[in-house]
């Protein structure tokens, strides 16, 4: 519960510390003097909306009325939150968008799908083959059936592959 | 103009668009966790070697297929606590459970046929004619309709205003990183050369739908076997008839004016239909122990709701839910804005949509009854494979708009925002809504003031402005003062 609140007070700071950034820098647009209303005007009435909503959302959840969780058929309610996953999840994402121009989308695409889904509870030895006949497939579609060629990596000059 | 329009819908090749758009719809929307908003967004970068009528009519038919999907789900899926967000699911995944599966589905899937078209028969007849009048429409006019979709979409929906306006804020700081097009000059851009072109809406919304909720999903995952409900019971007796056509006609006159106006789309509807048919019911008590009435008419809401979000979005470029800001922004891809001139201007492909929108729904009831046992498998793909799949087509979706890296470490900064907004309860339409209508509204509010040389009042002194306004004042005190009684009631209780 004391975790859950601070958490919300963080991301009610996270918005209106966006909106102090918005009004900030929003006076180093350049804007002429000429114009009616210029490049400046939006951005502060955004910034407002955003400082004023954040700062409603921090009261809001001093006072106890602390957000609902968003349901869904595959989430569990009645479990902690499993944060070895999710951190999981972001650590292959980052894995995935640094290794594209290293060695290539399909091995980085197989990677991503496989690491996905072994952190998710994937038997290994399922999601592996899974993961690799995906990726091929995409990398073949791509580059014959739409004509994208995605970075084919290690597999430059293979045939069907390399688009 | 609409015979026309089956002509060129009827050709093969566009038959199979519409089958294939109706099929992948139906696919997103029977399985949790993908929606057809993110599906549209996906395909965005995909369909660019398409020309723009095959491209959308493919997302047309996502588009009413995922309504009809959702509801297999609702009635078949067993997981309890999760249905007070489905209407269908009160009474759908009762009667399945009771051994009524079979009428249930029925019920839905021709609910939604009859709802779906009726009112496309009414878009059909509505939009050219709201076209001819929103074509006198000014920029004020069009601030005054921005601002009480904004206002509709984020406050009045929803259990927390606050957070609601919190999360259109964010989509419209959003919309505004990039360079302002009438200015020139660049605004929140960091310096970083790829912000300049703005944050690509394709990039967004699959960063809140797909990686935000495959990221919550992960956080909470169900463990364990996915219990599909066995369908029982038989599928279409005099009984079922009987029971069912008042409620579907109940729901699509319900259903069609709340999507028409600038209300929320289909949610709303939902609640309403089935207030109604409880309320007109003969046997009450059977409601919340499966009465087939609160199926039939939530269902045909849903849909006739879905149909009138058309019609602000085709004649006024007015996009009221998520996934028709989406397709707002497919239409812009293709330089097509649109508005009251895309009956004029693009009259061909306008009336091919629509009529796809015909045949599509007589796919989906094929596709969703008789075919109703393929879903069910779908429905069953082990939950780790499912969400590395959104991941995997996120992650590639992204990278296909530009083929940059620096797109998918906006995505991942932006799952991780959709991830603790799903936390704590800030909606995610409003964010896509706002994303997409701020550009629009601060290009208008800048022209209305140009033209009255920057005169504030000249944004409320149109007729048409003016009563939009009240209209909206009175709404926001309605709310509140409902807001109030229901705390009282709590209390009391």
């Amino acid at each position: 519960m004391i975790a859950a609140k601070i958490e919300e007070y963080a991301f009610g700071g996270l918005v209106a510390s966006i909106g102090v950034f918005t009004l900030i820098d929003a006076g180093t647009i350049a804007a002429r003097d000429d114009n009616a209303v210029g490049p400046r005007a939006f951005p502060y009435a955004v910034g407002i909306l955003l400082v004023a909503t954040g700062i409603a959302a921090i009261i809001a959840t001093a006072r106890g009325k602390l957000g609902q969780a968003e349901e869904g058929e595959d989430v569990d309610e009645n479990v902690r939150t499993d944060w070895v996953t999710v951190g999981k999840l972001v650590a292959v994402l980052i894995a995935h968008l640094v290794l594209i121009d290293l060695i290539g989308w399909p091995v980085a695409a197989a990677l991503l799908f496989f690491g996905a889904a072994w952190s998710l509870g994937a038997i290994w030895w399922k999601a592996l083959p899974i993961a690799v006949v995906l990726a091929l497939l995409v990398q073949v579609v791509f580059a014959y059936g739409l004509g994208l060629s995605l970075p084919a990596g290690i597999f430059e000059g293979v045939p069907f592959l390399d688009g | 103009m609409l015979l026309e329009g089956f002509a060129t819908a009827a050709q093969p090749e566009y038959l199979l668009y519409a089958l294939l758009g109706v099929t992948l719809g139906t696919a997103v929307g029977v399985l949790p966790g993908i929606g057809p908003a993110m599906t549209v967004a996906l395909l965005l970068p995909l369909t660019y070697t398409l020309e723009p009528t095959a491209a959308l009519i493919i997302f047309a038919g996502i588009y009413y297929g995922g309504m009809y999907g959702g509801s297999t789900t609702s009635i078949l899926l067993n997981t309890p606590g999760e249905s007070a967000s489905i209407v269908t699911a009160l009474e759908g995944n009762k009667m399945a459970k009771a051994g009524r599966g079979a009428a249930a589905l029925a019920t839905a899937a021709i609910g939604s046929f009859v709802a779906g078209t009726i009112a496309t028969v009414l878009l059909t007849l509505l939009a050219p004619a709201i076209a001819d009048i929103a074509v006198q429409l000014g920029p004020a006019d069009y601030v005054a309709l921005m601002v009480v979709a904004f206002t509709t979409v984020a406050a009045l929906l929803g259990s927390s205003p606050v957070r609601g306006l919190a999360s259109l804020g964010l989509g419209l700081f959003i919309g505004l990183v990039g360079t302002d097009t009438l200015s020139g000059q660049q605004r929140f851009t960091l310096g970083v050369a790829t912000l300049a072109d703005g944050i690509d809406v394709v990039v967004v919304a699959v960063g809140v739908f797909a990686v935000g909720e495959a990221l919550y999903v992960a956080s909470r995952l169900r463990h364990g076997p996915i219990e599909v409900i066995p369908i029982g019971g038989r599928w279409m007796t005099r009984e079922f008839w009987a029971r069912s056509w008042k409620p579907w006609l109940r729901g699509t006159f319900i259903g069609f004016p709340i999507g028409t106006v600038p209300a929320g789309g289909a949610d709303v509807s939902t609640f309403l239909s089935y207030a109604a048919e409880k309320k007109l019911a003969k046997r009450p008590e059977e409601f919340g122990k499966g009465a087939i009435e609160g199926v039939a008419g939530p269902e045909a809401a849903n849909n006739a709701a879905a149909a009138g979000v058309l019609v602000p979005l085709l004649t006024l470029g007015l996009p009221t839910t998520a996934t028709a800001a989406v397709i707002v922004a497919a239409f812009q891809s293709y330089g097509i804005q649109p508005g009251p001139l895309l009956f004029t201007n693009n009259g061909p492909m306008v009336w091919a949509l629509i009529a796809s929108l015909y045949i599509g729904n007589v796919m989906l009831l094929v596709l969703n009854l008789p075919l109703v046992k393929i879903w069910v498998k779908v429905l069953q793909i082990p939950r780790p494979y499912l969400y590395a799949g959104i991941l995997l087509f996120a992650a590639l979706g992204t990278y296909a708009v530009n083929f940059v890296v620096d797109d998918l470490i906006v995505l991942l900064i932006i799952g991780v925002i959709g991830f603790f907004m799903r936390r704590h309860g800030y909606p995610v339409a409003p964010l896509v809504v706002g994303l997409i209508l701020g550009p629009m509204a601060e290009e208008q509010v800048r022209r209305t003031l140009q033209i009255s040389e920057g005169d504030l009042s000249a944004l409320v002194t149109s007729p048409f402005a003016a009563v939009a306004y009240s209209i909206l004042v009175v709404l926001l005190v309605v709310a509140v003062v409902l807001r109030l009684r229901r705390k009282k009631s709590e209390v009391m209780v």
